[in-house]
C-alpha cells in the first residue's frame, strides 16, 4: 500500500497494484505520468482519475457507453489500433468530463480524446480519434432524452 | 526552432526511429508522410491544441463538485 495525497480528498491509501502509467501523460499535461482510478461514489457513474504525483490534479471521468452506446463501433481501424495502450487486447475505456464552475447542466464529455487503460499491464493513453467524428463538447444532459 | 528547407522527396529523421518526408507541394499545402513507431502519437496541433485545452478546463473540476454530481447522478438515473 502507499499513501498519496491529494487536494480533494485529503491523504489515501492506495494498493501499488492500481497505479496506472502514461508514459505520455496526458495531453496538456505531460509532467505527471501516474495516476489511479477512484470510484466517486457507490453506484455512481463517475470516476476520477487522480494524479499521484500533483495533488491537486485530478479529472472527473466515466464509462463513455452510458452517455453514446454506440460510441467506437465504426471507426477507422488506424485508430482502433490506436485504442490499445499496450500489447493486452483487454482495455478500459474512460471519457473525461468538463464541468463548468458553477453550471454543471453544461457539462460535456471529451469523446475526441478518450482515455484508455490496459488493467493487466497497467498503462494508459489519451488518444485523438481525428477521423470519427466525435464532439469533444459532447453534452452529457443529452442523455435524459433518451 | 530549428529550420531546415527541404524539397519534394527530401525527408528528415528525427531521433532513431521518426521520418518526415515531403511527398508533394502543391501552392500553400505541403503533403508529409510521417514513419514513426506505433507508439508515438501524431496529431495535427490544431486538434491536440483543442484537447489540451479541453483537458486544461476538464481539470478545474468545481469545489461543490458532489453536488453537482449528485444533479448529474439524477440525469443518468433517468
Amino acid at each position: 500500500m502507499m499513501i498519496i495525497k491529494t487536494t480533494r480528498f485529503g491523504e489515501i491509501e492506495i494498493d501499488e497494484n492500481r497505479a496506472i502509467h502514461f508514459s505520455e501523460g496526458l495531453i496538456g499535461f505531460p509532467e505527471d505520468k501516474d495516476y489511479v482510478v477512484m470510484e466517486h461514489k457507490p453506484g455512481s457513474p463517475f470516476m476520477w482519475l487522480q494524479s499521484l504525483t500533483s495533488p491537486g490534479l485530478a479529472f472527473v471521468i466515466m464509462n463513455p457507453f452510458q452517455v453514446y452506446p454506440d460510441y467506437l463501433k465504426e471507426i477507422p481501424s488506424e485508430e482502433a489500433d490506436m485504442m490499445k495502450p499496450g500489447k493486452d487486447e483487454n482495455v478500459m475505456i474512460f471519457v473525461i468530463v468538463t464541468i463548468p464552475g458553477g453550471k454543471s447542466e453544461q457539462s460535456t464529455v471529451n469523446l475526441m480524446g478518450p482515455v484508455v487503460i490496459a488493467p493487466d499491464e497497467k498503462v494508459g493513453r489519451q488518444v485523438i480519434l481525428a477521423n470519427s467524428g466525435y464532439n469533444h463538447r459532447y453534452p452529457l444532459s443529452m442523455n435524459k432524452n433518451k | 526552432m530549428l529550420v531546415l528547407t527541404r524539397k519534394t522527396d527530401e525527408s528528415i529523421t528525427i531521433g532513431n526511429q521518426v521520418t518526415i518526408s515531403v511527398l508533394e507541394i502543391k501552392g500553400n499545402q505541403v503533403k508529409l508522410g510521417i514513419k514513426a513507431p506505433k507508439d508515438i502519437p501524431i496529431n495535427r496541433t490544431e486538434l491536440f491544441e483543442k484537447i489540451m485545452s479541453e483537458n486544461i478546463k476538464a481539470s478545474q473540476a468545481p469545489d461543490d463538485l458532489d453536488l453537482c454530481l449528485e444533479f448529474m447522478d439524477e440525469e443518468e438515473g433517468k
